[in-house]
């Protein structure tokens, strides 16, 4: 898995590549943690880029949605594929994080 | 799902009144060409033109409740897609055996006994895919359009019982034929739609003209009565073990065909269709059973949902259930008028069976195409070819089936059950040796999700595998191996088996461990969040989902979780 910071005015972007699962959530819980607690909202992770995401990824990106929750900071996610969408569906998480269907709307929504 | 631009009204929508009218008018008066089967089985059964009559209203009342069954879903029963139910014809050929050795009540017996095999069938639909390819739908329907084309032809230019035609009986079948096919293929809108109707209003009327409706004929249907009850309880029911095979092969088909008109539904309502939803299906097929099951207590000819109509939705566009309500109406309004059913028994026999050729040549093609549906190789060609000449032998060289014992002789001796029969057992010889196995070993350690996913990747593609399905197996794979490694302490390495035939893929993994947990209720987020038991059941949440069937069993120390895919 790969991370990708870029900046879209006030919007952090993180765009993450290749598979999110056990191996690689950690680090991914780890980098955009720190980002929220530096502040760094509103954050848009695009996972475009996401060939898969395990339960471990799901698990991480709950609890990264609690992170900012509580700082009182947007975030969101955007550009899933249809194969990573289905995944999201399956597991009962489309309708519980915000996500936007690209990176043009979620940086629109986020500011 | 996303709906194609072509389809006007879904099956949730609510179309304007008119619209909603008119469609359910178009699909009667497409239904209307059906009634004569009811009346020729009562013919073939020697019963009075009054029965006959009440046969053609107690099969309306059976079609309205039919209809209602098929298209409103009601618990466990009706598919919810406008695919309502006609007189049958697979139930036309075996209700006429029936009616000749036994009369009305065997016909009604054996009915119901077919609506309860149907109803049975739909709750075994997934695992009996296999028994039931493609090549043996088309094969049955393709049986069925020569079967009654037969009947057609042999009732329009008689044979040994009816004795020989005369020139003008010949004449006025050919003119109804060719209006048939001339506005089919060159008409337009409403004249289209009611090239049937207009064919047998114009035979009846030349029949009049020229005098082959006799006047006692005619008195007939003036005597029936304008308004009346339909009679019900006038008859009674029975069975017989000979009937058994034929009926059961016409509920089998029945079973395809309602299959096949609700999948058609359903493809022409999603533009992303990729597989057919089976529980719907099978509500469906529990439904159209159920139609077939009332028709024969009522006292009507089996039932089972009519391609034409289904044809008629996707052409117009129209597929919203509400059509439902006019349809059935119509149907029951129509059963209060003894004069129908009159007219429907003393159609002239040319006018009958250019009506019956008509029909006959689409249910040929329709069968034809779910035939070469998939890619035919040797042992689809083998299947097709030699049931289709056990079909066809019945009527070209009938005294071969004197080779066959001779209690079977008589429940064989039609092409539709040779010709199905031939192929159920074909198939299930034919399907020997297509079942491919490969296994791989996954060492404890850091899992290499690309060498799992290249394994499955691999082994589809030789297979000829659906990627989508592949897809969905990749996933279980790698979540189950990652899940187990991590949560199930797993002694030694993990065994990974793939099975795959044609019909379904089975990922088997097994390992020296505890058993991973499948369960069906999603753990809730605080659960996923704050502790690692939450975390693996959402892991096997997940995975139960995306399987069509998931077990697993625990053995002397080992586990294996088996995932299901159909194909």
């Amino acid at each position: 898995m790969t991370l990708e910071e870029q900046k879209a005015g006030s919007v952090t972007i993180l765009e993450v590549a290749g598979r999110i699962d056990s191996a690689s959530s950690p680090s991914l819980h780890e980098r955009v943690g720190a980002l929220i607690a530096q502040g760094s909202m509103p954050l848009l992770l695009d996972l475009g880029k996401v060939e898969y995401i395990s339960s471990a990824g799901f698990r991480v990106l709950l609890l990264l949605a609690r992170q900012a929750g509580k700082a009182g900071g947007r975030f969101a996610l955007c550009a899933l594929t249809p194969k990573v969408k289905q995944l999201f569906d399956l597991g009962g998480f489309l309708d519980l994080l915000p996500i936007a269907n690209t990176r043009e709307e979620g940086i629109a929504e986020a500011q | 799902m996303r709906r194609p631009s072509s389809i006007l009204f879904g099956p949730e929508d609510r179309p304007p009144p008119a619209v909603t009218f008119v469609s359910g008018l178009q699909q009667v008066g497409l239904m209307s060409m059906y009634l004569l089967y009811p009346a020729l089985i009562a013919k073939a059964a020697n019963a009075p033109p009054e029965a006959a009559s009440a046969m053609v209203s107690l099969t309306l009342v059976a079609l309205a409740i039919g209809a209602i069954l098929q298209v409103i879903p009601m618990g466990p029963f009706g598919s919810g897609q406008l695919c309502h139910p006609v007189p049958s014809i697979v139930y036309f050929v075996p209700s006429l055996l029936a009616a000749k050795t036994g009369g009305l009540p065997l016909v009604l017996g054996m009915t119901i006994l077919a609506g309860l095999l149907e109803m049975g069938l739909s709750r075994a639909l997934r695992r009996l895919r296999p028994v039931f390819p493609p090549e043996i739908v088309g094969i049955v329907i393709l049986l069925v359009g020569i079967a009654s084309g037969m009947v057609g032809l042999r009732i329009a230019f008689g044979d040994v019982q009816t004795g020989a035609i005369s020139r003008v009986e010949l004449v006025i079948g050919m003119v109804t034929l060719a209006l048939m096919v001339g506005l089919n293929i060159w008409g337009k809108g409403a004249w289209r739609i009611a090239c049937v109707l207009v064919g047998m209003v114009a035979g009846y009327a030349a029949s009049v003209a020229f005098g082959t409706l006799s006047p006692t004929d005619l008195a007939a249907i003036g005597h029936a009565e304008v308004f009346a009850f339909p009679k019900f309880g006038g008859f009674s029911w029975s069975f017989d073990m000979a009937m058994a095979i034929p009926f059961a092969v016409a509920a089998v088909a029945a079973t395809l065909k309602a299959i096949g008109n609700i999948t058609t539904l359903q493809k022409a309502n999603d533009a992303d269709w990729v597989r057919a939803d089976m529980p719907q299906v099978s509500r469906g097929v529990l439904a159209d059973g159920l139609g077939t099951v009332i028709s024969g207590v009522l006292g009507g000819q089996g039932l089972n949902s009519g391609t034409p109509g289904v044809g008629l939705a996707a052409a117009t566009g129209v597929l919203s259930r509400r059509v439902v309500y006019p349809i059935a109406v119509i149907l029951f309004l129509l059963a209060f008028l003894p004069k129908l059913g009159a007219l429907f028994y003393l159609m002239p026999r040319m006018v009958a069976g250019a009506a019956l050729i008509f029909a006959a040549s689409f249910i040929i093609v329709n069968g034809i195409q779910v035939m070469t549906s998939r890619l035919l190789d040797s042992r689809k060609t083998l299947l097709i070819g030699m049931a289709l000449m056990a079909g066809l032998v019945v009527d070209a060289q009938p005294q071969i089936l004197r080779l066959l014992p001779e209690q079977w002789q008589p429940v064989l001796g039609t092409s539709l059950v040779l010709g199905t029969v031939i192929a159920l057992a074909l198939n299930l010889i034919f399907r020997m040796g297509m079942r491919r196995t490969v296994s791989l070993t996954v060492p404890l350690g850091p899992i290499d999700s690309d060498r799992i996913e290249q394994f499955l990747r691999e082994s589809g593609e030789a297979w000829g595998a659906r990627a989508d399905v592949i897809e969905r197996a990749k996933f279980n794979l790698v979540q189950s191996i990652e899940t187990i490694v991590e949560g199930c302490d797993p002694e030694d390495a993990l065994e990974v088996e793939a099975t795959f035939d044609e019909f379904y893929l089975d990922i088997r993994v097994s390992y020296r461990g505890p058993l991973l947990e499948l369960p069906d209720r999603r753990p809730t987020n605080e659960e996923i969040m704050e502790t690692e038991e939450g975390h693996r059941r959402l892991a096997g949440f997940m995975l139960r989902r995306f399987a069509d069937r998931v077990s697993s069993t625990y053995r002397s120390g080992r586990s294996t979780v088996t995932f299901h895919f159909d194909h």
